[in-house]
Parts: C-alpha cells; sequence; structure tokens
C-alpha cells in the first residue's frame, strides 16, 4: 500500500517535470512575451494566497449592511416626483423595453405606475434626495455616497444575491468576504477575517444561508464565520463542562500532532486549515466574549445606535458588534437584514424596515468616523436589486407592492477612500440607468480595488481555470474613490 | 554652374541675414501679410533640416584642420559647401519663425529664448562660413566654433520643441503626474481651490508664463484678471458675455474652440464651475464653505475637494529601505500583526492585540523595524505616558491610534519628535487641554480625534478655532437629533400560556431604567403605575401593560402581554377539518403547542382557515373538570385576517354524545380597526368532560369597505384554552 503511495507520488512528479521541461520553458518564454506581467501576477501556480495588497489600501475593514430582499430604491434614495404625477396610468411598453417580469407579476394585465407613499427632501454638500423613511442617513449623507445606477442580471432572491456575494449566480464559488480574507489574510489572528451576523426585520423576508459566506474552492479557514444572538455567539466555542484550558491545549497539541502525521502522508493542504482553525477557536475562547461584552459601552453609543442594540439579534446590536469587531481586526463584517420584500403592503412595511436599520447605519457611521477609523473603515448599504417602479397586485395610494426589478437600484457606500456624493442617474420613470451605471462586478472590483487588491489578479486556479471574484468583467469606478 | 549656384547662395545668405536683421529690429510693427502666413506656418517643417544639416557640418569643421583632411579635396569643398547650404536654410527656417511668431498665438518667454538662440544659431553660422577661410582662423577657432553653433543650436532646438509639445514632453510618460496639492472642503477658496486647478489641468500647457498663447496667462489670479491679447477673460457676473465661457462653449470644429480640438477637452461640470463662477461676480477671495448650503458652485465644487480622510491616507513615496524580511515574520505573532502596506512598499503597518499580553517589550522588540512602521494601531492596550517614548522612536510614523488606552497626556511630547505623524486618535483616554494644546502647536498632525476625552467642548471649539487647518474631532454633537428612545423590558416567560401560578420577572438592557406596568388594562404611565421591584406574582388570566422609563431617554412603546392559565392539556387533538395548509409555506402549526402568534402573522405560529370551518376534536383519557374553553385569534385587516362569525363548544364523554355547551360571537370587525388578538371565551357550569369539540365558523367573504372585498378572509388562531 505504502509502496503505491510512494510510485504515485514519483509518477506525478516525473510527469510534472517532463511537461515542464519540453513544454514548459518554451511557453513560460512566448508567455512573457504576450503577457508582459504574467510574471508579477499575485499568485503564483501554487495558487499561493498573495496576503499582502497589490498597491496601498485606502480602506482595511469592511463592514457590509446587506438589505436583504431589496429594499426599494424608489422609497429610499431614487427620488422620482414623475411617478406620482403619473400615479395608476401604464408603464410605457418603451420603457420597459421587453425587460423580463417575475413569475409572480408575469401575468399581471397591467403595469399601473406608483409613486412613493413617502416624500423626499435634498441634503447635504450633495443636495442628494432622500426619503422621509430615512431621517438619520440623511444627517449623514456628506459622508455617504449614494450610488443610484446599480444594476444586476438576476430577478430572483437567491441568484441574485449569490451573484453579489460571489460574482456569479449559481452557487459554487467563494463569497467576497472569503475573496478578501484569502488576498489579505487576517489582522487579528484572534479572530476569523470573516464573520457574519444576521438580524430580521418584520417586513416579508428571504432566507439567507451559509452559501453566501462560503470559501467555495478557496482553503476553508477563509469560511464566513456566523455570529449569533443567543448565550453562545460563537457555537461550539465555550468549552464542554469539566474540561479545562490546560486539558484543552494538551488535546490540541496531540491533536496537532496526529494531523501534522497525517499531512506527511495524504499532503491534504485541508488537513492544516483544519489544525489551523482549531487554534484559533482555542484563541477565540477568549477573544471573542472581550468583543461580545457590550456592558462597557457609554451612554451616548447606547443612545446613537438605539436602545436595541443591546437586545442582541437585533439590526442595531449587530451593527454595535459589527463596530467592535471591526475596531478588532476582522477584516469582513457581513450583515444580513431579512425583511425587504415587499411584493405588497410596501409602505406598510417598508417604514418598519426602514425605522430597524436608519439610525443604527447613521450611528455606525458616526461612531467611526469619531474613534477616527471610517478613513479605514469601508461601509456598504444595499440589497441584491431594486423594485419596479409599478405596482405588483391591487393599488391603492396608501398600499401598494413593489415586484423585483435588475436594472436599477440604490445602494450607499461610506469611508475607506470613497468619496461622498451622487452618483449615476436613472431615468425618470426609475426605470432605467441612463448615467454611469454600476455593473456588480463593477462594484466588486471597486471594493476589492479600495482595500488593494486588483480584481484581475486576485485569482484562483480551480478544476483547470482560474477563477476572480469578478469572474470576466468588472472595472473600478474611479469617479467615486477620492 | 557650380560656382554660379555657390556665389547665388552667398548672396541669398547675405540677403537673408540683413533681412533678418531688418525683421528684428522692425519688430512689432511689422504685420505679416495673410499670404505669407502660410511659410511662417512651415517653420515646424523646414526647421529639422538646417538642424542635421548644421551638426553635420560642425562634425566637418571640427575635424577640418587635422592633418590627414587638410589634403583631402573633397573633404574641404564638401565641408565648405554643406556649412553654406545649412546656413542658408537655416536662415531662411529664422525668417519663417519669425514670421510665425508675429501670430497671436505665441508669446511668452519661452518664445524669445527661442527667438534668439535662433537667430544666434544663423549668424554664428554666417560668421563661421564668411570668416573660415580668413589667415587667423586655425583649428582652435575651428574647434571653439563647432562645439559653441552645436550648443547654441541644441538649446534653439529645445526651447522650440517645448514650444510645440509642451514642457517635459518626452519624459511625461515615465514621469509622475504633478499632483495637485488636495484641499479640505473646509479650508478651500473658490478660486485658489476650485476655478484656479481647472485652468492648471486643462489649459496650462499653453497658457503659462512661458509660452502664453494668446497673450493669456492662467497661472495666477492677477494674469486672470489680465486676460490675453482678444480682452479680458471675463465680465464678472455676465457668463453670456463672457470671452471664457464663449470660447469653452463654441462647437469642436471652431478653430476658436478652446481648448483645442486635441487637447483634453473641460468636462460638463468643470464648465458648469467656470460659469456659476462667473455669474457670482467671478469672486477670487471666497471660502467655498462661505457660499451657501444650496448653493451649485458650491455643490459642484465639492466633488472636486478631497475630504480630508484622504489627505491623511495618502500615497506616497516612503524614502526608508525595506525592512528584512525575516524580521517581519519574526515579529508576527498571534497578538501583533506586523504586515507591509502593498507589494513592493517598504511600509509596514503594525496592530496589536490582547490586552493582557501587552507590556513594553512588545513595542521594544520592533526596534529593527522602527524606521518602517508607518501605521501604529494600539487601540485598547494599556499603554501609558511613558510608552510614548519608545513610540517616539518609530520615526516614520504616519498615523498612531491610542484610543481607550491609558495615555493621560504627559508623554505628548515625545510624539513631537515624529515629524511625518498625520493623524492622532485619542478618544477614550484621559488627555487633557493642557498637553493637546501643547502637543498640537507647532506638530505637523492633521486630523486630531479627542472624542470622549476630559476636554469639554469648549476646549475643543477653542482647539478647532486655533488650528484651523488640522481637523479636529471632539465627537458627534447631535446626539440629540438621534431618537434615544428605549426598548419594552424582557419577560422571563415565552409564552402567553401557564399551567400553575407563577413569578413573573421583567428585566431591561439598559441599567436604572424604571419599569411601570398595570394588570388593570390601564396605559401604565410615568408616574403612577406601579413601578416594578420584585417579580410579579400570576395566578388568574390577566392582561399586563408594560413602559420602560428613564432620565433622559424617551419612554418605550407600551408592550401588552396577556397571560392565559389553561390548566388542561388533551392527551390527543385532531382536526375534524383541515386548516390551510401553504398559507405559512407549511404545515399548520398545532393549537395546544403553547406557541402564540403575534400581530407578524407570518411566523408560521397561527393556523388559518379559509374555505373550511375550523372544527377540533379533544380527546381526554382521564374525565376533567371544566368550566371554561377559550380559543385566541387575530383580527389583522391588511392581512385579510377576521375573527369567527361564531364559537362553539361541544363536550360530552365521547365524541358520539356530546351537546352544546356554550357559544361565542366575537363583535364584526369595523373599518379602521387596528389589528388585535382576542380570546374568545366560553364559561358554562363545572362538569366533567372526556371530549372536548370546538367549532368556528369563518365568514365567507370580506366585508364591502375592505379592499379585498368579495374575497374569503381567513381566520387564524393559535391556540386553545382548556380550565
Amino acid at each position: 500500500m505504502e509502496k503505491n503511495f510512494l510510485e504515485h507520488g514519483l509518477n506525478f512528479n516525473r510527469r510534472r517535470f517532463l511537461s515542464k521541461l519540453s513544454l514548459g520553458l518554451g511557453s513560460v518564454a512566448l508567455g512573457s512575451l504576450l503577457i508582459p506581467d504574467l510574471f508579477t501576477s499575485a499568485m503564483d501556480e501554487a495558487g499561493l494566497p498573495p496576503g499582502i495588497p497589490d498597491f496601498a489600501p485606502k480602506a482595511k475593514r469592511v463592514i457590509y449592511l446587506f438589505q436583504n430582499g431589496a429594499p426599494s430604491q424608489l422609497e429610499s434614495f431614487d427620488y422620482k416626483p414623475k411617478l406620482r404625477e403619473m400615479m395608476g396610468q401604464e408603464l410605457p411598453a418603451s420603457v420597459r423595453a421587453g425587460q423580463r417580469l417575475t413569475g409572480m407579476t408575469a401575468n399581471q394585465a397591467s403595469f399601473p405606475l406608483v409613486g412613493s407613499f413617502y416624500d423626499f427632501k435634498q441634503y447635504g454638500q450633495s443636495r442628494a434626495w432622500i426619503s422621509d423613511l430615512f431621517p438619520h442617513t440623511a444627517k449623514v449623507v456628506d459622508d455617504i455616497c449614494i450610488i443610484r445606477s446599480m444594476h444586476t442580471e438576476a430577478i430572483n432572491h437567491d441568484p441574485a444575491l449569490t451573484f453579489f456575494q460571489t460574482g456569479a449566480q449559481q452557487g459554487n464559488r467563494p463569497s467576497m468576504g472569503a475573496w478578501l480574507s484569502y488576498g489579505l489574510g487576517s489582522e487579528n489572528k484572534n479572530l476569523p477575517a470573516f464573520t457574519v451576523l444576521l438580524s430580521r426585520g418584520k417586513g416579508n423576508g428571504q432566507g439567507v444561508y451559509s452559501k453566501l459566506w462560503t470559501n467555495g474552492f478557496l482553503d476553508s479557514t477563509h469560511q464566513g464565520v456566523q455570529f449569533s444572538a443567543g448565550e453562545d455567539p460563537v457555537l461550539y466555542l465555550k468549552d464542554p463542562d469539566g474540561l479545562n484550558r490546560f486539558e484543552r491545549r494538551k488535546m490540541l497539541d496531540k491533536l496537532a500532532e496526529m494531523n501534522s502525521i497525517s499531512y506527511k502522508e495524504f499532503g491534504d493542504p485541508e488537513i492544516n486549515a483544519k489544525v489551523q482553525q482549531y487554534e484559533m477557536a482555542y484563541r477565540m475562547q477568549t477573544a471573542v466574549p472581550e468583543i461580545t461584552d457590550v456592558s462597557k459601552e457609554p451612554d451616548d453609543i447606547i443612545k446613537m445606535y438605539g436602545s436595541d442594540c443591546l437586545v442582541p439579534g437585533t439590526f442595531s446590536a449587530n451593527c454595535l458588534l459589527a463596530r467592535k469587531l471591526s475596531e478588532n481586526g476582522v477584516r469582513f463584517v457581513q450583515l444580513y437584514h431579512q425583511g425587504w420584500d415587499q411584493h405588497g403592503n410596501l409602505p406598510n412595511e417598508m417604514a418598519g424596515q426602514a425605522k430597524d436599520v436608519d439610525q443604527a447605519s447613521a450611528a455606525l457611521i458616526t461612531d467611526l468616523k469619531q474613534r477616527g477609523l471610517l478613513d479605514e473603515t469601508l461601509v456598504i448599504w444595499g440589497g441584491e436589486f431594486g423594485r419596479t417602479n409599478y405596482s405588483q397586485g391591487a393599488m391603492t395610494k396608501e398600499n401598494y407592492g413593489r415586484d423585483h426589478h435588475p436594472r436599477c437600484f440604490s445602494i450607499w457606500m461610506a469611508g475607506g477612500g470613497i468619496k461622498p456624493g451622487v452618483y449615476g442617474e436613472t431615468d425618470e420613470f426609475g426605470y432605467n440607468v441612463i448615467k454611469d451605471p454600476v455593473h456588480v462586478h463593477d462594484f466588486q472590483a471597486t471594493v476589492l480595488h479600495q482595500l488593494g487588491l486588483n480584481h484581475e489578479k486576485l485569482i484562483f486556479k480551480h478544476l483547470g481555470r482560474r477563477y476572480r471574484l469578478t469572474d470576466v468583467s468588472g472595472k473600478v469606478i474611479k469617479d467615486i474613490i477620492a | 554652374m557650380r560656382l554660379t549656384l555657390k556665389s547665388f547662395a552667398e548672396n541669398l545668405l547675405v540677403a537673408a541675414d540683413v533681412f533678418i536683421v531688418f525683421l528684428l529690429i522692425a519688430g512689432s510693427s511689422v504685420i505679416v501679410p495673410m499670404w505669407l502666413m502660410p511659410i511662417g506656418r512651415m517653420h515646424p517643417l523646414l526647421l529639422h533640416f538646417p538642424i542635421v544639416l548644421l551638426m553635420l557640418a560642425m562634425v566637418l569643421e571640427y575635424f577640418r584642420f587635422k592633418s590627414i583632411y587638410t589634403q583631402e579635396h573633397l573633404y574641404q569643398s564638401f565641408a565648405s559647401g554643406l556649412l553654406l547650404t545649412s546656413v542658408v536654410f537655416s536662415a531662411i527656417t529664422v525668417i519663417m519663425g519669425l514670421f510665425l511668431s508675429k501670430e497671436s498665438a505665441y508669446g511668452g518667454s519661452l518664445l524669445n529664448w527661442h527667438k534668439w538662440t535662433g537667430v544666434s544659431v544663423v549668424f554664428l553660422g554666417s560668421l563661421i562660413y564668411w570668416c573660415r577661410n580668413a589667415l587667423w582662423y586655425k583649428a582652435s577657432a575651428a574647434k571653439t566654433g563647432a562645439v559653441l553653433l552645436t550648443l547654441v543650436l541644441i538649446i534653439t532646438g529645445h526651447y522650440g520643441a517645448t514650444l510645440t509639445h509642451g514642457d517635459n514632453f518626452v519624459l511625461e510618460p515615465v514621469s509622475k503626474p504633478k499632483a495637485i496639492p488636495k484641499v479640505p472642503i473646509e479650508q478651500a477658496m473658490v478660486f485658489e481651490n476650485v476655478i484656479l486647478p481647472i485652468f492648471t489641468q486643462k489649459c496650462l500647457s499653453c497658457h503659462n508664463l512661458e509660452k502664453a498663447k494668446g497673450g493669456l496667462v492662467l497661472t495666477d489670479a492677477q494674469s486672470v484678471i489680465k486676460g490675453g491679447k482678444t480682452g479680458p477673460l471675463y465680465v464678472p457676473g455676465n457668463a453670456q458675455m463672457s470671452l471664457l465661457l464663449q470660447r469653452i462653449h463654441l462647437p469642436m470644429d471652431e478653430k476658436k474652440h478652446m481648448p483645442p480640438k486635441d487637447e483634453a477637452q473641460l468636462t460638463n461640470d468643470e464648465m458648469d464651475i467656470l460659469k456659476f463662477w462667473v455669474q457670482q461676480n467671478a469672486e477670487l477671495k471666497k471660502k467655498v464653505l462661505e457660499l451657501a448650503d444650496t448653493d451649485s458652485l458650491r455643490i459642484l465644487a465639492a466633488t472636486y475637494l478631497t475630504p480630508i480622510e484622504a489627505i491623511i491616507e495618502e500615497e506616497e513615496d516612503y524614502d526608508f529601505s525595506a525592512a528584512n524580511e525575516e524580521d517581519v515574520k519574526k515579529l508576527n505573532n498571534n497578538y501583533r500583526s506586523v504586515s507591509p502596506l502593498a507589494k513592493n512598499s517598504p511600509a509596514l503597518s503594525v496592530t496589536i492585540f490582547n490586552k493582557g499580553s501587552f507590556k513594553l517589550s512588545v513595542l521594544k522588540e520592533l526596534e529593527p523595524i522602527r524606521k518602517q512602521i508607518i501605521s501604529l494601531n494600539l487601540s485598547g492596550m494599556p499603554v501609558s505616558d511613558e510608552y510614548l517614548k519608545q513610540i517616539s522612536e518609530f520615526i516614520n510614523l504616519r498615523k498612531l491610534n491610542l484610543n481607550f488606552t491609558m495615555v493621560k497626556g504627559g508623554g505628548l511630547k515625545y510624539l513631537k519628535k515624529l515629524a511625518s505623524l498625520r493623524a492622532l486618535s485619542l478618544s477614550g483616554t484621559d488627555v487633557t487641554f493642557k498637553f493637546v494644546n501643547e502637543y498640537t502647536a507647532n506638530s505637523t498632525i492633521k486630523r486630531l480625534i479627542l472624542w470622549e476625552t476630559k476636554l469639554n467642548p469648549a476646549e475643543i471649539k477653542q482647539l478647532q478655532k486655533q488650528y484651523i487647518k488640522i481637523l479636529i474631532v471632539g465627537g458627534f454633537d447631535g446626539i440629540g437629533q438621534f431618537s434615544s428612545k428605549l426598548n419594552p423590558p424582557k419577560l422571563n416567560v415565552e409564552s402567553s400560556l401557564f399551567k400553575q401560578a407563577f413569578n413573573l420577572e421583567l428585566k431591561h438592557v439598559i441599567k436604572g431604567v424604571e419599569i411601570r406596568y398595570t394588570l388593570d388594562g390601564s396605559d401604565p404611565d410615568s408616574l403612577k403605575a406601579m413601578l416594578y421591584k420584585n417579580p410579579i406574582p400570576v395566578s388568574t388570566n390577566i392582561v399586563l401593560k408594560i413602559r420602560s422609563y428613564k432620565k433622559g431617554w424617551i419612554s418605550s412603546d407600551m408592550i401588552e402581554f396577556p397571560l392565559y392559565k389553561s390548566s388542561y392539556k388533551p392527551d390527543s387533538i385532531s382536526n375534524v377539518l383541515l386548516p390551510e395548509e401553504n398559507l405559512n409555506g407549511g404545515r399548520a402549526p398545532a393549537l395546544i403547542d403553547a406557541q402564540f402568534g403575534t400581530v407578524n402573522i407570518f411566523q408560521g405560529r397561527w393556523a388559518g382557515y379559509i374555505k373550511n370551518n375550523m372544527e377540533t376534536l379533544m380527546l381526554f383519557k382521564q374525565p376533567v373538570l371544566v368550566q371554561s374553553v377559550g380559543l385566541n385569534a387575530i383580527r389583522h385587516l391588511e392581512n385579510n385576517a377576521l375573527l369567527p362569525q361564531v364559537v362553539e363548544v361541544w363536550g360530552g364523554k365521547d365524541s358520539r354524545h356530546l351537546k352544546l355547551l356554550g357559544t361565542n360571537h366575537p363583535t364584526a370587525a369595523k373599518k379602521g380597526d387596528q389589528p388585535l388578538i382576542v380570546t374568545m371565551e366560553i364559561q358554562f357550569k363545572p362538569q366533567l368532560l372526556s371530549c372536548i369539540k370546538l367549532v368556528a365558523k369563518t365568514i365567507k367573504k370580506l366585508p364591502q369597505w375592505h379592499p379585498g372585498k368579495g374575497n374569503p378572509p381567513v381566520l387564524f388562531v393559535d391556540e386553545i384554552l382548556i380550565n
């Protein structure tokens, strides 16, 4: 048996050596002529993580406040008075231009335009229009960059979410946080580089699932670690009763010893990943309780985030926790707030959802700013797609719904070297982007760029081809970079 | 033939020389006629010939007296002929150049230099030609002349090239673009920091002091006011009549369109900025922030200015060498992260974690990389003032984070040594005004974070006033703008159902909150309602209303929490008529699981009936003494949920011997009713029962006033209470 393994190894090496020698040298020479930066590539053949930014980063960390379910841009950041004027009139076919519909409205006989139930006002240096649902966000408008020209390819939640997080609609690729962990490594070795926090509003919701924070084909140390709201923020982290830290240490040492034997035998990199995870978990046992303890936060901070920030599992508590994690060197803190899928009863539900997130989102920015951390922390707020400018189902002025709309939606970004202001524009119907479109891949390329990574160089070879977060497209939106 | 050609050329040279002298003396009084202009414009076309020819001629001239060449007839005559040809050529080129210089497009010192060096080339060349056969003209004279002429020629060529292609044309692709100094909006001036940068980027390659095309120079306020040959640049307050705006708005094909067709064009925003600026009287001494909030110029200008954060993070070329890679690797451990800023960058950024293991040696060990550290994050570490002395060894530090450390300020004086420090964060420390003020005076700092320190708002204001170039963050002063509403307290029970008497406990996440409650259905106010101190004993059905209060906070929303006693749980329960399967995306929940639904009806706790009436049979193995049966249901108009028409309770010893024990007719819903959860209770004479049947008849159609009129409503029930 052992002989077989040995032979297999030799075989592999011989074949590899020969192919390298004959084809290899020639193709390397040719390759370097055709692609000048072939040898400056971020990663070598073996697929080792680069770990160091390609260029000096503007941001060191990301906090992504994902609004799961897709908040309506028309009741938040994309002001369209025309829709109120044309309330109840049919969406012109020339505007829709053959846009596919979801199964939920495909059979709808008419598409009556519907304007926002909520009023908009202009705020700040950029005179950005923000709806009355987001009064606190309006106060920090001079710190945020509102992008009104986002567009995506998917029209349903799961593919759209997966697309946003992994750059592909099918879920087998690493998510953004995993890519960053892979590309930049961890800042604080006592905490995972990528953490996930979930909360849920009262609105109609869509599920979230661990595929959204998967490491995909990357090493499993890059997987997102979910912090939950209960007594044990990280499940199975506590030592079981009767086991003290000393014994735990002894156990881990023995385990590592056995694992290293096993690694020598099989060479599976996942074995080493496992050892690292055990070790980190051991250190997390002391680091995590310190971070999740909010009892020392001053009264002003509690007021700023809202008293809900002391109730674990709320968006507000997650924002506060996100700040603490980020402050302690977690590269990517991913929040999901569920409940933004307003197919019906939009004015009511959206008010509740906005109330859940508005104050805490603004507080997070303010808080980071007063600690001098906003310049190195990129905060992102937004959903997976937009919502239609026409009503789904029965429509009254006070009650209507909006279906999924991939052609345009609004998100905002703050800090991390992003220039505050308003970017992009949609037509007066709020249906198509007419200026400075930002595709999801462009957004991802920009996020990576702010962290000092070239999205075309952050690659991983898997199943014979090289993969990127931005697949084969994406360009950095230079205009929004300070 | 050759002779005649030579004498013709010599004559031509004399004539050209004289003509050049004439042009120079007559200067500006000569006006070049239209038809001669094309000749002038051929100057750049022709000039390359005399340069090459002259250079070659000078090489020959240099070696002319070398002994092996003195007897070479061909060499001598070729040298002489070549010199004559090239000097004639250069004279003609100079004349063309002088014609071209009369056109208004050119001006400035650069042109003057080019003109005079060019003329010197011709006269120096002529001089050499006329003197080269003189007796005194020897090898040394020939060599000096050749070298001198070549030098002047090169200088002339350089000035000419700069005139045509702009400064640094050759090295431009490899040299770094000249950075425009970034200015935060707080300090920005409208003219200096918004208007002038536009000129610098888009106009200055021609309208600079040296070239001054059209006599216009756009380098400073004085010259901008002066304008060019065609007239002043703008009429304050009148954009339409201003030359500047006329020129930039001309169609691209128009010759006078500015910037010229092949140059980088102004963006729409830049054109707007110039327009608004002229319209507002082209102010030269106004700050951007002095403009009104809604002013278009200010809004546009803001997008052109850099936030101070970006200035702090600005990239730069570091003048120190990279650290030893081994050292960096060695210094990295679980509690100290040392990482390069970027690939190929010598700069390092250091963060220390875990206050338990932090001591001075953690910093001292960084000695081998002390020059490379540009960012040090010690947030939350027990760093005291003495440690700052060690930190001041990191001489290239740009950014220092001392948030929530034990620094009191005494050690700040050490930081004066750090000449490159840009950002210092001292949030959550006990630093005082005295020390901060002492440090800030003559420091290089650009941003100072002082939130949650011993400095009071007045002191921070004073600092902000005193050091206007520094961004001083004293924390967010708009806490009042955030709604500081309390959340309701937490209860120690989740279910509204209880079997036996128990003590209800209330807790609030925020310290010092007063929890007030009532049990009589009235609203708990802040004065009279019972103040929660000890657990509340509960033994019967009650409705608890609770609200939390704290000084400085807005009181919480009231929560209403009903508590139901349900003494018996049937041993089996079966639905005679089935609830809707898919209302909640799954199976309907059980009605005796003590799981109460809330107003958010999509949480899966309500069982819904649309087509069927609710009809449920409950069996007890041992007969129980029952005196009331209750059914919990919700009315929620938005979700089409109505209460039943009627609830009936049947009882007996088995399912074949049931009799009606009582009914309950809930009040019909009215338009505008708020969501409500009710227990429809039916009381009867206490009796022993083994079998109870509960029937709730649904309403068949939503009423006329309801938006969904005509459709069937849903009956949502969640729990049956048997006492």
